[in-house]
């Protein structure tokens, strides 16, 4: 379904992330792991069409999106939630789940699909999003980004600024998610959080990818270990 | 009293809806366009040799509002270009002096090829008496304009999907790219709809009094003082600013004199940016 190929991004002429290959097919959930720093967000941005890439190629169902500004690859079917979640602070609930679907008008089954997933949502429709606990506001950018019924969800950090027991439901969600079939690339600090839902994982490493495998793979690592679940 | 006031709701009527054509580009794009109120007396300048040449008022100032429109549409295309590649305080800046640059040239071409250009349309009919007090009839058919032009723009920002989309660029831009709303398309759009708003009100300021050639820089001042006051980005604000202003200034102007008149409204503005930075209604809802 999405196919980099080897990927250079950065800004002002310098590469943060460099000679990036990684696939996701449908169905899967793959994981990006990696410290803070590591580049996830700007191979995020990349592929999301925020961030002109420098060079390579970005690849989705066989169209070739490589420079497409990020509009035109959310309409493709993307939809990338970043970790700052940019939602629209002054609109309600129900109008940023109906943004979700733009240009349409958003559909009942779609809605009832996000009310299921986050019960929260429905409580709250006439609540502006800015007054949502942080939790509230995550769940709002992942709905908001389902209402486009997309063919690749895109999570940066969905743990960020969420207490340990939100993140951890997040996570629950997700694989939920997962399991109607979504097609999932989350990149994520938290590796354990991370590979509990993953098929794959790459992990990225100054930019590059370093090691990628099954989850058991990397949760078995000796270096992923050390590096990223404190365990020596 | 009841003159006084309902001689302001009128006049602020049309104040309103001179604002909400700055407000709204302001708002959207973070550009404060000087030359709005040269793009209202190329319009009027428009209509007014339409109307010479024989062709019918009301054909010719549709045509006043889709030459406003086309301007609008013609300086984003352009003029805006290296505008738009700026952020923050720099595109503001770099918007001010490109705006001011335009409005100087477009001044000196119309004082030039017309030095004593003016639009006035004549309503037919006699005053109408509204709560006992005499109006023009242009003047009431003006407030009817921008009564109904406020509340279709309204209709427009809240319960139609562009107009959504429209407010939702003016909140978060990359929200709005993330859910496949093209930010360029959607400023090209506004502008388009400010230069129509501007070419609208030379006709309607004409209903009451000529709209002459060199009347541009005046119209920028109202219009720049009603976005302030309602709150940059604001539809309703600018209306509710159009209208409180309006009758300050009817107010000043019956109690203390006409002289005194954009003072007062200047230090309304003033006023207003001390006690209110963000306006009467300037919060996040565009």
């Amino acid at each position: 379904m999405l196919e980099v190929a080897t990927l250079a991004a950065g800004y002002l002429g310098q590469r943060v992330v460099e000679d990036v290959d990684l696939a996701v097919r449908p169905g899967e959930a793959v994981a990006i792991v990696g410290s803070n720093g590591a580049g996830k967000t700007t191979l995020f941005r990349a592929i999301a069409g925020l961030l002109r890439p420098l060079s390579g190629s970005v690849v989705l169902d066989g169209r070739d999106v490589t420079r497409w500004p990020a509009h035109r690859v959310a309409k493709a079917g993307v939809a990338y939630v970043p970790a700052e979640r940019h939602l629209f602070p002054g609109m309600t609930v129900r109008t940023n789940l109906a943004l979700g679907a733009y240009p349409h008008r958003p559909d009942h089954e779609t809605l009832q699909l996000v009310f299921d997933i986050f019960p929260a949502l429905k409580e709250r429709l006439h609540q502006r999003a800015e007054t949502l606990s942080g939790g509230q506001q995550q769940m709002l950018a992942v709905g908001r980004a389902l209402m486009s019924r997309p063919r690749l969800l895109m999570l940066d950090e969905p743990s960020t600024g969420l207490a340990p027991k939100l993140a951890k439901d997040a996570f629950e969600a997700l694989r939920g998610l997962k399991q109607t079939g979504m097609t999932l690339l989350v990149a994520e600090q938290q590796v354990p959080l991370a590979l509990s839902i993953a098929d794959r994982g790459y992990v990225l490493e100054n930019g590059r990818i370093g090691l990628q495998g099954s989850p058991r793979e990397l949760d078995q690592n000796p270096e992923v270990r050390r590096a990223y679940l404190g365990i020596a | 009293m009841k003159a006084v006031i309902l001689d302001g709701i009128v006049l602020g009527l049309g104040l309103g809806l001179l604002g909400v054509g700055l407000t709204l580009v302001y708002g959207l794009a973070g550009v404060l366009n000087l030359a709005y109120g040269e793009i209202a007396v190329l319009a009027a300048i428009i209509v007014a040799q339409l109307i010479a040449g024989g062709v019918p008022a009301g054909l010719a100032a549709v045509i006043g509002v889709l030459a406003g429109a086309t301007a609008g549409i013609l300086i984003d295309l352009t003029l805006m270009r290296p505008v738009y590649r700026e952020r923050g305080g720099h595109r503001v800046l770099l918007g001010l002096l490109l705006t001011l640059g335009l409005a100087f040239v477009i001044e000196g071409v119309l004082t030039w090829r017309d030095p004593l250009g003016a639009l006035s349309i004549n309503v037919a009919g006699g005053p109408v008496r509204i709560l006992g007090v005499p109006l023009a009839v242009g003047s009431v058919w003006a407030s009817v304009i921008a009564v109904a032009v406020g509340a279709a723009l309204l209709v427009f920002f809240t319960a139609t999907t562009f107009g959504r989309a429209v407010r939702s660029v003016i909140q978060d831009e990359l929200g709005a790219q993330l859910v496949g709303i093209s930010p360029p398309l959607v400023r090209t759009v506004i502008f388009g709809l400010s230069g129509a708003l501007a070419g609208l009100v030379a006709v309607t300021q004409a209903m009451t009094a000529p709209v002459s050639v060199t009347a541009g820089f005046n119209l920028t001042v109202l219009a720049l003082i009603v976005s302030v006051v309602g709150g940059l980005g604001s539809v309703p604000g600018a209306f509710l600013a159009g209208v409180l202003l309006g009758i300050v200034d009817s107010a000043s102007a019956t109690y203390i004199g006409h002289y005194i008149t954009s003072i007062v409204l200047l230090g309304a503005a003033a006023l207003t940016i001390l006690v209110w930075p963000s306006g009467l209604l300037g919060s996040h809802e565009g």
